[in-house]
């Protein structure tokens, strides 16, 4: 709730700073505020500060503010503020866009602690309105545009289809809170022979439809890719992370609710989470353009983390959370190297990246470790991460397990291909600028998160 | 007899078949037209036959939680209706089109 609080006010704040000014900038203003609505977040979490008073505004069955909730808020919060901090020196970064920015956060929170589907489809809402700006940001831009209208469009269209299936839900289980829906439901089951009513099915069904087009998981994942291309990068990046992150928070409490009547669900979402895990691969591996490359390793990541949907027993949160740590650092690493790259040789695809280890080595072992913490190669976050994933879901679904170890092999093949233009190719363009000390900052977390994970985990949960 | 009364005497079956032949008229039309501000009606019907069934449950369960849904869901497809549309103008001002068709910039 503090998170929520700080960001919202100080986003207020940054709308009024940059008013009457043409060419404001407050970046640093609004990283810091970011950083500390982390910081007091995660205070929270570790109960050395309470905000009861402020907790108590919000009314017990719409939003809760437990541990879990406190740390994700703290999670998605610390992203949003490396990724502001990354792209400060940006086109198109003025004071309206780092308000619209931390406005879509606060959808992010609500997505995360909500406890009633009213809170839910809002935090959706706030989550994704300011980000159907954001895509459009680069005015002139055909493809900026394009991106723009067509999130807009997938979004109106999943959060209808979102809508139906909350609305069958109610009519089905009599409530719209978490924890009165599963109720009726998981009683129902129990009772031998007493078959699922079909708006409870069908509710279920329709509302992981519209969650699955916000995690981009295949085949609801068409719209990603062009989206991902056509907006401003740093869109693109907080669109890759804090929107996948929290809509699978939101999607794991969801279906977590329904646990009792896992039968109905389990089946048909591994299933997408294999297609997923295949299509994201395989489509990465043909691609000429960086930033669709990186959309579809999110994809794919996107069907990595639905095995841990399948294994929803409300006790292993901390994997979503270090699987998802994980996976921001990485991305913001590539992202942003990827992004100077592009803006300081004006070449979309590998290219840009050729001869980067002689330009500029620091770069390139920066994206060194960024892109093994992607492609989860041993001692880096990102193999942490996939290994405690993958570990936890072998006993529930090995089967899913095996594919997602046949993905993250193909996965090598096109994160090699950063390698292969970063370090074999010759080009005699201009090194990139770049902010050494937040590149060094975010490779050495990469690398503790990589070499001692419990040290952070043991004093974090 | 009361208004109340008739209203109660169809089944909420009805409602949800209504509802449902809605939400999918709603579907088809975004699914298959290229005009966006059509698909913008569309999407806006898919909404109001979700606000339909809200009311109907709600009335039907005696419980008041689906008509203050129903409320968000209309303050949230102004905003969203609002944004829609000031990206239509974005658009056609660099295109001269609203017609999405244009949405094949993008391939792979």
């Amino acid at each position: 709730m503090i998170a929520l609080f700080v960001t919202f006010f100080s986003a207020v704040v940054l709308l009024f700073l940059g008013l009457n000014k043409k060419e404001s900038n407050y970046s640093i203003f609004a990283a810091i505020s970011l950083f500390v609505s982390a910081g007091l977040s995660w205070a929270c979490s570790a109960n050395l500060i309470s905000f009861g008073l402020l907790e108590s505004w919000v009314p017990a069955n719409m939003m809760s503010f437990g541990k879990e909730q406190h740390l994700f808020s703290a999670l998605l919060a610390f992203i949003v503020g490396l990724i502001i901090l990354m792209f400060r020196k940006n086109e198109f970064v003025g004071n309206d866009q780092l308000g619209l920015m931390m406005f879509s956060l606060c959808g992010a929170y609500m997505m995360v602690s909500y406890q009633h589907l009213v809170m839910l489809f809002l935090g959706i809402e706030v989550l994704s309105i300011p980000l159907f700006v954001l895509a459009g940001a680069s005015k002139t831009n055909l493809a900026s545009n394009e991106a723009s209208l067509k999130y807009f469009l997938m979004g109106a269209f999943s959060t209808g289809i979102f809508l139906l299936g909350t609305a069958f839900i109610y009519g089905g289980t009599g409530s719209l809170e978490l924890e009165m829906m599963g109720i009726k439901p998981s009683f129902m089951h129990a009772m031998q022979g007493m078959p699922l009513p079909v708006l409870i099915n069908a509710g279920i069904v329709l509302m992981s439809v519209g969650l699955l087009f916000k995690v981009a998981a295949a085949p609801f994942h068409f719209w990603a890719p062009d989206v991902y291309e056509g907006s401003p990068n740093r869109t693109t990046l907080f669109m890759a992370t804090v929107v996948k992150i929290a809509a699978f928070v939101a999607f794991y409490r969801f279906l977590n609710t329904f646990a009792g009547i896992a039968d109905a669900w389990k089946g048909w979402i591994s299933i997408l989470g294999a297609m997923t895990i295949l299509w994201g691969n395989l489509a990465a591996l043909n691609q000429s353009s960086v930033k669709r490359t990186l959309a579809f390793s999110s994809i794919a990541h996107a069907g990595y983390l639905v095995m841990f949907l399948l294994m929803a027993d409300g006790t292993n949160t901390w994997i979503l959370w270090f699987y998802g740590l994980a996976y921001a650092l990485a991305s913001v690493l590539v992202f942003s190297i990827a992004n100077q790259l592009s803006v300081s040789t004006g070449k979309n695809d590998f290219s840009a990246f050729n001869g980067l280890a002689k330009r500029s080595p620091f770069v390139g072992v920066a994206l060194v470790i960024g892109v093994l913490s992607m492609a989860g190669i041993p001692v880096s976050a990102g193999f942490n991460a996939k290994f405690y994933l993958f570990s936890f879901a072998w006993q529930h679904m090995p089967w899913l397990v095996g594919l997602g170890l046949l993905g993250s092999a193909i996965s090598v093949g096109y994160y090699f291909k950063f390698f292969k233009h970063a370090f074999m190719q010759e080009s005699e363009d201009a090194s990139p600028v770049l902010d050494r000390g937040l590149l060094l900052l975010l490779s050495a977390l990469i690398l503790l998160l990589g070499a001692m994970p419990w040290a952070v985990l043991n004093g974090i949960f | 007899m009361s208004i109340l009364n008739i209203f109660n005497q169809v089944e909420i079956s009805h409602y949800i078949y209504l509802s449902t032949v809605l939400f999918a008229i709603g579907l088809f039309g975004v699914l298959f037209r290229r005009n966006a501000i059509i698909l913008l009606m569309c999407i806006e019907l898919m909404l109001n036959a979700v606000n339909l069934l809200f009311t109907a449950f709600s009335s039907y369960m005696g419980d008041a939680d689906g008509q203050i849904f129903v409320f968000f869901i209309m303050v949230v497809a102004a905003a969203e209706a609002a944004v829609g549309l000031a990206i239509l103008v974005l658009v056609y001002r660099n295109t001269r089109k609203t017609d999405v068709s244009f949405l094949d910039q993008l391939k792979g």
